[in-house]
């Protein structure tokens, strides 16, 4: 392969300065159009490497550039291949992909140093459209490298004698990186924020996740995706409460039609609500996570409705919290909740019907057993009666249940009897109808992960959880968790403990060593959680850094630093950074030189300027000279002092070393007398 | 009260821009408030990109956007200070100057002395009415570079040069820092020489037999031709010019007639003639006369030097030629 290379000619010799300027700026350019590969079709990041090889090869063989005649056709191709792709021109993508297209092509077109600059420029905009896609600490870093490169190249492009190894350019441009990222930090900080969009509505930011989905179809989904994303982050501002009472609400499924769980109709919104709360709000905080879905989440119950920057909230009929635009953006809200709440606590329940309805010619035994249940006279016997059924027979929890056919809930009670949260909910709230008592179907998540080390707690996807709510005469609607009743270590430990998990290729010695595997592993463990505090501060500080926050921030900035230790370190600082500036002026030079710079300076004052190959000595020669022309331009007596000045630095100078210690005072009080 | 106040703003102005009369003496630093910067084109282009990273920010909500943005910005401004200190500070002072005949480019030599400890690059001077300046030079910490600015000449006597501008544009070229520098130095331009002058005006005609027997005055020296004596050879001259660089064999050259002493005379050049025309023939006979090596007499007016030859004679006759009826003593 070396031979080859040696042959070809290529490694061997040391590239001409243009060449390897050419090539940084090659290199620069891939940095930052690889994060894009990940987004852009197959065939513009193939173009685009055929491109760049082109531009190589050009380089290093030292070709012409193709003309104008031959680029044109590829370009315009390349803009109907973006059209063919995207289906537009304009917008997001396929406005990326033009651009990186660009890029590509006017490395091929580059002509003067403008088009470097253009190039460059262009480069360090592609970075910013990267961010469309990805903005976790990796892409950080990436920023910075490609930052790093692409300084390095404008900086080589600079150098007009010798040229710095590249080492040392990198060096050169690690140093501004570093001199900027205080400043960039302090402007990131203070630099006044808008919120925005400015325009339009940007194409989903966001990401094409959804949330939780607004249905619900028991056993038409064999095996529940185990995400580990995180769905949204709380802070509490007093003591978390316990796990099983960490109930996020989210869409409430009311309208069943045999197999399919869904939203009824919101017709009434939220206006005959009638919600009793007892003991103190629990205040928190939620960042939520981007997605395509409306949904607000709040423990249960809110008190009031959360402010989401930028959206209007709306509480729906049943309790859900609703936002008018797609959350597409991670966003940040305060909320105030009652674990101890009574909702409807009404004499009767107003169009209670609507929560009695069930799908005709489904379910027979189901309904029947339902039925029966209505010889208890107290609906809450008859929801006990339910859970215990859950509890006693054998039902288990499993993430694996069997595919079910038309009458899901009745092959699930009375014949597979495994199944998760959906599968429970979904069968108690239709026993529950059929024995007249109203009930409804919440979805949401249940629990959350408190991070020892930031104190916030992340609630994953895989926290979704499904419950019930049945309305009791005197208590209002009242939470049931049937699943609870099966596997109680859901809910108090969460979705890892409940269920066995399968083991890493099936091999039983692994399971152990699987990281999301539970407490099995400390270090691992702790791992997880420095991973997810640095992600969840990156997501705080750097991605949601919003107006709001900005103005917490620059409060408690004012706060801290009006007062006076920090106005005297500040001045202490100050001072000291003189001082050491002060003395390290003054050693550059040798007291005795710094003496013969005065008295040539005063010299040059009086019109007798040194010049540059004059010797001491020579001058001196010359000062005397000066008394003999009719007009001096010294006092006899300071040409005298001159003189006598500029003989002894010339024998101090010259002259083998004899110490003198008086040399500087003499010297000293020489220059004193030229005036 | 007002004098002060205007004499610190003179002072203050006065310190950073060279006024028309004013020289700069001896070694000059280039103080901070001697240095300008503006943002160059690149730079301004630089300003709308960061402009447009900033709206894109902040209308997609880009978090990260704004870092972007911050350090790009910050990397600029960094970029500003790194140009104005790859200027300031450094020392200039002015070199050597050669005369120059008129028609050719003089020469002023201008030394950049770099007393920090940082190294300075692509360091641009010429002078301010030059529209592309032509000289760059790098200078490492502790080190001397000299520049050598080139101006053309047209006509005789002393030549002040245009303030000269140094400027850079290094390290990202957003930024560009300068400052003036008007130098105390002046150039002496001799008058052009005659193309196609008459032959010098030796008295008595020009005789070119060599009288063997040595009786003749020397005369000169003359191009070798075949067949001269090795011993009238001008052993000398020979080996003052290297043949390979275009030295070539004289032979020496005796006037027979041993007549006077070769005279210049300014008033011996016809008088109807145009006086420059009359000073460029004087140029072209005292470089005529020097590379025969001929001891001539010179006589401009007033002015009389005793014949003699060497590189000091012919400096203060061409001296005086360029200086004549300027009113400056030569």
């Amino acid at each position: 392969m070396k031979a080859a290379l040696k042959t070809a000619g290529i490694a061997t010799l040391p590239l001409t300065r243009d060449k390897a300027d050419t090539m940084l700026l090659l290199a620069s350019a891939v940095l930052v159009l690889a994060p894009h590969a990940a987004h852009l079709p197959l065939w513009v990041s193939l173009l685009c490497g055929v491109t760049l090889l082109w531009r190589a090869l050009i380089t290093l063989r030292g070709r012409r550039m193709p003309p104008a005649l031959v680029l044109l056709p590829i370009a315009a191709g390349a803009m109907i291949g973006v059209q063919f792709s995207y289906d537009t021109l304009i917008g997001k993508d396929a406005g990326v992909a033009m651009l990186v297209l660009l890029v590509a092509f006017k490395m091929l077109e580059m002509h003067a140093r403008r088009d470097l600059y253009v190039v460059i420029f262009l480069c360090f905009f592609l970075v910013l459209t990267n961010f469309f896609y990805a903005q976790g600490i990796g892409t950080a870093l990436m920023m910075v490298a490609s930052i790093l490169l692409l300084l390095a190249t404008q900086l080589s492009f600079g150098f007009t004698g010798a040229v710095p190894p590249l080492r040392t350019r990198l060096g050169m441009a690690a140093r501004t990186l570093a001199i900027a990222a205080p400043l960039a930090a302090v402007l990131f900080v203070v630099f006044p924020r808008i919120q925005g969009p400015l325009w339009g509505m940007p194409g989903g930011a966001g990401s094409g996740k959804s949330g939780l989905s607004d249905q619900m179809a028991p056993g038409q989904m064999s095996n529940l995706a185990l995400s580990e994303e995180p769905a949204f982050r709380a802070r509490f501002f007093g003591r978390a409460p316990d796990k099983a009472q960490l109930y996020w609400r989210g869409p409430v499924l009311d309208s069943f039609d045999g197999l399919t769980w869904s939203r009824g109709p919101d017709r009434v919104s939220g206006r005959n609500l009638h919600l009793a709360v007892g003991a103190p709000a629990l205040e928190y905080e939620v960042t939520l996570e981007p997605s395509r879905a409306r949904w607000v989440f709040a423990l249960e119950m809110a008190g009031e409705l959360p402010e989401v920057p930028g959206h209007q909230v709306r509480l729906s009929s049943q309790f859900e919290l609703t936002s008018d635009a797609p959350l597409d953006a991670r966003l940040r809200y305060r909320a105030s909740s009652h674990t101890d709440y009574a909702l409807q606590r009404d004499p009767a329940l107003e169009n209670a019907g609507r929560w009695l309805l069930l799908p005709y010619g489904f379910n027979p035994r189901a309904l029947a057993e339902g039925r029966e249940l209505r010889k208890l006279a107290a609906p809450a016997q008859r929801v006990e009666t339910v859970l215990r059924r859950f509890r006693e027979q054998p039902f288990s929890y499993t993430l694996e249940p069997p595919l079910l056919g038309r009458h899901t809930i009745d092959e699930f009670l009375y014949g597979a009897q495994a199944g998760f949260c959906e599968h429970y909910s979904g069968a108690f709230v239709f026993l529950m109808r059929a024995a007249g008592v109203p009930a409804r179907v919440v979805t949401g998540y249940q629990g959350g992960d408190i991070n020892p080390l930031d104190g916030f707690m992340t609630v994953r996807q895989s926290d979704a959880h499904a419950w019930a709510e049945v309305w009791l005469e005197g208590r209002g609607w009242t939470r049931v968790d049937p699943t609870a009743a099966v596997a109680p270590e859901r809910v108090n430990r969460g979705l890892g403990a409940s269920v066995p998990r399968p083991a890493p290729f099936g091999i039983d010695a692994l399971r152990d060593m699987n990281p999301f595997g539970g407490e099995g592993n400390a270090w691992l463990a702790r791992l997880r959680d420095a991973v997810n505090a640095a992600n969840n501060g990156w997501n705080q500080w750097v991605l949601n850094y919003t107006p709001e926050r900005q103005r917490g921030v620059v409060q408690s900035l004012q706060d801290k630093l009006l007062g006076w230790p920090f106005a005297v370190l500040l001045t202490f600082v100050v001072a000291l950074l003189l001082i050491v500036r002060f003395f390290r002026r003054r050693k550059e030079i040798d007291p005795v030189d710094a003496l013969y710079l005065a008295l040539c300076k005063r010299l040059g004052q009086a019109g007798l300027a040194r010049a540059a190959d004059e010797s001491p000595s020579a001058y001196a020669t010359r000062i005397a000279a000066d008394g003999e022309a009719p007009a001096g331009k010294l006092a006899p007596q300071a040409r005298a002092a001159a003189h006598a000045f500029l003989q002894r630095y010339s024998s101090w100078r010259y002259a083998p070393p004899k110490p003198d210690p008086r040399l500087t005072a003499t010297l000293k009080s020489l220059l004193s007398q030229v005036r | 009260m007002a004098q002060g106040f205007r004499g610190w703003v003179r002072r203050s102005t006065g310190a950073w821009l060279p006024r028309a009369g004013t020289f700069d003496a001896g070694e000059i630093e280039i103080k901070s408030r001697r240095v300008f910067i503006l943002p160059t084109r690149a730079g301004l282009g630089f300003a709308a990109l960061l402009l447009v990273l900033l709206i894109g920010s902040v209308n997609y909500s880009l978090g990260l956007g704004f870092g972007l943005t911050f350090l790009a910005l910050s990397c600029a401004l960094v970029d500003m200070v790194a140009t104005y200190r790859n200027l300031a500070h450094l020392r200039l002072q002015q070199g050597r100057v050669a005369a120059v005949f008129a028609g050719q480019e003089a020469q002023f030599e201008l030394l950049l002395t770099n007393r920090t400890r940082l190294a300075r690059y692509a360091v641009r001077a010429d002078f301010s009415d030059v529209a592309e300046p032509r000289h760059v030079t790098d200078i490492a910490p502790g080190a001397q570079a000299i520049m050598t600015l080139s101006l053309p000449t047209s006509a005789r006597g002393w030549l002040s040069p245009a303030r000269v501008k140094l400027f850079t544009r290094f390290p990202l070229g957003l930024f560009q820092a300068w400052s003036y520098w008007r130098p105390a130095a002046r150039a002496l331009v001799y008058p052009r020489p005659e193309d196609g002058a008459p032959p010098l005006p030796l008295a008595g005609g020009a005789g070119n037999n060599p009288r063997p027997d040595g009786n003749d005055d020397f005369a000169g020296v003359r191009s070798y031709q075949p067949g001269d004596s090795p011993r009238q050879m001008a052993w000398r001259q020979i080996a003052r010019l290297d043949p390979e660089i275009g030295g070539q064999l004289v032979t020496k050259h005796f006037e027979g007639t041993g007549g006077d002493q070769l005279l210049l005379d300014f008033d011996a050049v016809p008088a109807q003639l145009d006086v420059e025309l009359r000073l460029a023939r004087m140029t072209r006979w005292v470089l005529e006369a020097e590379a025969r090596a001929l001891p001539y007499a010179f006589r401009l007016g007033a002015l009389r030097y005793d014949a003699a030859s060497g590189a000091a004679h012919q400096a203060a006759c061409l001296r005086a030629l360029a200086l004549h009826g300027t009113g400056e003593a030569p």
